[in-house]
This record gives structure tokens, C-alpha cells and sequence, in this order.
């Protein structure tokens, strides 16, 4: 199978694709997908599907691993062809229940990651879902900045009371 | 116990479910339906509530649920756990690492200063326990400044959202136990009936999904005085861990979301080690999705408690882990009081019997013999 290995420096890693791509508009991430899904042949290497993930978290006492609970997690993992000829390999795994969108995500993650063409929508629908999460994190470093606060003042004065 | 079946009541259980509906509605043409994300958003204390006695991170599922069940905490949360019964589970995540949460709130009790500093982050804790007036009149527009005025005032500086755990330096001062190098596969307890004695992983998964008010309650026991576990809150930390799955292709540890978690370390009496190792402070350790601080402080606490019951034996109700894991499920419990309102008429017949066999015993007994009544007349 052709692997493109140009250098996507530009980009975020791979790693953070399906979250910028889930934090994306859902609509046009679903549209840009299937114009990709009539340009090449999409294979589903793994049967797309969602359900459920049981979280196992380690505590913070004694190192000791335990569920916290679950969480939904959508999957998929594709291959596009094109002319017959195996072009590249995309994969997803998001918190969400929506098979189809882990789908879409999949292809968009295939089609970046060996620079095909239309690389540069994806490239595109990426940086929206990087602004939307840079938003939100803009919103809770407001949380924590305004409500930073220094207890070491209490104590000197006298009415300071420590329980 | 014993049941009887209901027939011909088909038409009163939809009129049940009608009269359900038509008290939701009642507001009639001058009511607005409440939108999911509104209860999400505006309820996400509630909202919290149900993910994590639901034991599902799904917030909009829990709104629904909330809505569905007119704001009462237990039906949704039965809801939100019949809608889990319904899914594959497809995976089980790696262990994730709480380190990496994104904070919006981080407080110690324990030390005035901590690495990276405290943050209060959204809380009541400081705020007058006083009616907002003002709230019950509230306009749109007012209500739709609010969060825009308050996120203009961007900081100066990037601000970290990650930080370093406050138990992390107590360990590396050797105040506390190490951390156990080895795991064992935890406890599922959607799956394994608990049979004690349990993994110390099936009370901390029993916990996390356990109702708030039960948990409260017995770790309130143990605060009040049937205890000994005299807590201090090391950190205290809300935030969204980021949840990291392995890429399908590359393998590559991807982040695939983030979940809104509630977490608490508490230290408490330190104890000599039995093979004569140094004393450290012991730990108890309480999580839960959403935001929900009673609940993780009261984990925590009860952790500790069972810890100590565990190694020990229970010297009191907080200790013992088959009182505390076995009556602190909400929809358990719920179910329990709930099936009391089922028809019990066979079983009420039987005592309704037994009841009058024995008065009219019990009246006979009392009831003077001829030779006591010939004395009498004497």
C-alpha cells in the first residue's frame, strides 16, 4: 500500500485529529466524508459500531486500577482505494454514539494523513474543530485565573481562625 | 413475599402514564418544553448527579432522563442504566491518568500552598446561602451577557490547566505509602455479583456509581463519631480527563474525548506498619463522574473506612464493606422501597390470618375457665 510520508509538520499530531475533527461542525464533517466516499472506494477493515467503553482509571491512594463507570465510544477503521489500488488506511475512536460520524471521521483521518487530494478541506474542517477547543479552553483558564487564590494569607491577623 | 397478577388494570396504567404527562405539562399554552441542553447546562449539578449514578457519561442522555423523569435523581438515573443495558460494550479503556485532567477548580485543605497554586473554580463554597432574588425574574437578554462579559476578561498570561497531584509530593517526602507497582484485573461491577469479601476495586467501582445522599450519609457516621478516620482534604480537583484509546492504525495512544470528573484524595491517621516499616499518613480516594464534590469527599472518607475495615475487621457500620456497598446503590434501593407499592395482598391476607389466630388464642387465654368463674360467683 502507498504510504504518503510527506512531513505534516504544519499540523497537530495525529493523535489530536479525532478530537479537533469531533469538536468540528458535524454537518460539513459528514459532507466532506461523503464527497470522499464517491472520489475512492471506501473498505471498512472493522465493522463501523458503537457502544459502550468501561473507563478504568487508577487511583490516586494507592495506585490501584478500578472502573469508574462507562462512556460511549463510536469506532471505525477504513481503507480507501482508488482504481482499484489501495490508497491509504484511517481510523477513529471518539466519545460519541454516532457510528456513522466515527465513520466520516475515519476517512477524513485516512485522506489527511497521506496528504490525498482534498487533504486541504480536511486540513480546513481541522482548524475550525482546534478553534473550537481552543475556545473552550480559553473559557476555563478564565475559571481558574479569576478564582486563583493565596490561603497564605490566612493567619495573620488575629481574627484568622484555622479549624 | 409474594405477588399477585394484576388483571384488567391496563387502561389505569396508561391513564397512569397520561396523568404523568399531563402534570409535565401543565403549564399549558403559556409553557415552553425545556430543552435538553438548557437541563445540561443550566441543571449540570443534577446533570452530574445522574452520569455518575448512572453510571454512564452521557450527559445529554442524562437530561433527557432528568426531563423524562420530572427532575427526580433515582428514575433517571434507572433510566439513563436500562439505556447502558441496551449498548455493546466494545472495549474497556487503558488505565487513564487523572494527572492529565483538565482543571476548572483545584483546592487543598491540607497545605496553604500548593504547586501551581489553588484555584476555587466554580463554587458555591464561599457564597451567601441566600435567595437570589433576582433569578426569579430573569430576562433572556441578562441571562445571555452573563457568560460573555465574564470570559472577556481573558488572562493576561496562558494559565496552566494540568497540574502536579498534592499526594505526589507528601509521597516523595515519604510521608505516604509507595503506590502498588503491580495491577490486578479490577472488579466489574456491571457484571459480578458482589460477594464478599470484595477487591477493594469493587468498592471504589460500587462507590463511584453509588446515590450521593447514601454515600453522604455513612461517611457522615463515620465523621460524626462512628469513626476514626479524622479526614483532611489533600486535593480536591474538578476537571475533563482526556480519555486516550489506541489510534486503530497507528496505535498511537489518541484522544478521543474528555469526561467531566469529580476527585478527592483524603489523608488521614497515619498507622505503623505491621512489619515495622516507617509510619505514613493513609490514604482515602473518592471519584465520580461529573461534578459532584459531597460525593467524592464522602468516597473518599468511606475508602478509608473500608481500608481500615477491611485489614482490621469493622469496628462500626462505615467500616463493615457489606453494610456500606450493599445500601448504597440508588436504583437498588429505590427498587426496594419502591416494590412496596406493588399489590402485596396475598402476603397481607396470610398475615391478616396469622393476626386474627393468634388474638383470638391470645383472647381465649384470657378468658376465665368455669372452675374461675364458679370461684367468682362464690
Amino acid at each position: 500500500m502507498p504510504q504518503n510520508t510527506h512531513a505534516l509538520d504544519s499540523l497537530p499530531p495525529r493523535s489530536q485529529w479525532a478530537r479537533f475533527l469531533h469538536a468540528a461542525n458535524v454537518i460539513e464533517c459528514l459532507a466532506l466524508a461523503e464527497s470522499f466516499n464517491k472520489q475512492f472506494q471506501v473498505e471498512d477493515i472493522q465493522r463501523p459500531e458503537s457502544g459502550l467503553a468501561l473507563l478504568r482509571n487508577r487511583d490516586g491512594a494507592r495506585g490501584e486500577d478500578y472502573f469508574l463507570g462507562e462512556i460511549p465510544v463510536a469506532r471505525a477503521h477504513i481503507r480507501l482505494f482508488l482504481n482499484g489500488e489501495a490508497m491509504a488506511e484511517g481510523g477513529a475512536q471518539i466519545l460519541d454514539d454516532r457510528t456513522p460520524l466515527a465513520r466520516a471521521i475515519a476517512i477524513l483521518d485516512a485522506v489527511l494523513a497521506n496528504r490525498l487530494p482534498g487533504h486541504e478541506q480536511v486540513t480546513q474542517l481541522l482548524n475550525q474543530g482546534q478553534q473550537h477547543i481552543e475556545q473552550q479552553q480559553a473559557q476555563r483558564q478564565v475559571l481558574l485565573s479569576s478564582t486563583l487564590v493565596d490561603f497564605s494569607l490566612l493567619g495573620n491577623d488575629e481574627d484568622d481562625h484555622n479549624d | 413475599m409474594g405477588y399477585v397478577a394484576i388483571k384488567g388494570g391496563a387502561d389505569a396504567i396508561n391513564g397512569a402514564e397520561r396523568a404523568m404527562e399531563i402534570l409535565r405539562t401543565a403549564e399549558g399554552e403559556q409553557g415552553e418544553p425545556l430543552t435538553l441542553s438548557a437541563i445540561e447546562h443550566q441543571l449540570r449539578l443534577l446533570t452530574s448527579r445522574v452520569v455518575s449514578e448512572g453510571g454512564l457519561y452521557h450527559p445529554k442522555l442524562a437530561a433527557l432522563a432528568i426531563k423524562q423523569a420530572q427532575g427526580d435523581t433515582l428514575e433517571a438515573a434507572f433510566a439513563l442504566r436500562a439505556y447502558r443495558s441496551t449498548k455493546p460494550r466494545l472495549l474497556e479503556t487503558p488505565p487513564q491518568d487523572t494527572r492529565k485532567m483538565r482543571l476548572i477548580r483545584r483546592i487543598s485543605s491540607a497545605f496553604k500552598d500548593i504547586p501551581g497554586g489553588q484555584m476555587l473554580g466554580p463554587t458555591f463554597d464561599y457564597a451567601l446561602r441566600l435567595m437570589r432574588l433576582d433569578l426569579a425574574t430573569e430576562r433572556p437578554e441578562d441571562f445571555r451577557k452573563i457568560a460573555g462579559s465574564f470570559l472577556a476578561r481573558s488572562p493576561n498570561a496562558p494559565v496552566a490547566d494540568s497540574f502536579p497531584k498534592v499526594v505526589d509530593t507528601l509521597r516523595a517526602e515519604g510521608l505516604l505509602p509507595p503506590l502498588h507497582s503491580r495491577q490486578c484485573d479490577p472488579f466489574d461491577v456491571t457484571r459480578e455479583p458482589l460477594v464478599f469479601p470484595v477487591p477493594r476495586s469493587a468498592a471504589l467501582a460500587t462507590m463511584a456509581r453509588a446515590e450521593t445522599g447514601s454515600l453522604l450519609a455513612i461517611a457522615y457516621s463515620s465523621m460524626r463519631g462512628y469513626g476514626d478516620i479524622h479526614p483532611t482534604i489533600a486535593e480536591l480537583r474538578v476537571g475533563y480527563l482526556p480519555i486516550e484509546l489506541p489510534h486503530p492504525v497507528t496505535g498511537e495512544m489518541t484522544e478521543a474525548g474528555e469526561v467531566l470528573v469529580t476527585e478527592c484524595e483524603v489523608v488521614a491517621m497515619y498507622e505503623a506498619d505491621s512489619a515495622g516499616k516507617r509510619p505514613t499518613f493513609t490514604l482515602g480516594y473518592g471519584a465520580c463522574f461529573g461534578h459532584n464534590e459531597v460525593k467524592a469527599i464522602s468516597m473518599a472518607i468511606l475508602d478509608r473506612s473500608l481500608q481500615k475495615g477491611m485489614a482490621d475487621g469493622p469496628a462500626n457500620p462505615s467500616e463493615d464493606p457489606e453494610f456500606v456497598l450493599l445500601h448504597v446503590d440508588g436504583v437498588d434501593a429505590m427498587g426496594f422501597a419502591s416494590h412496596y407499592k406493588m399489590p402485596h395482598y396475598v402476603t397481607f391476607q396470610s398475615d391478616m390470618d396469622r393476626l386474627r389466630t393468634t388474638q383470638k388464642a391470645h383472647d381465649q387465654a384470657l378468658e376465665p375457665s368455669p372452675h374461675q368463674t364458679e370461684r367468682a360467683a362464690q
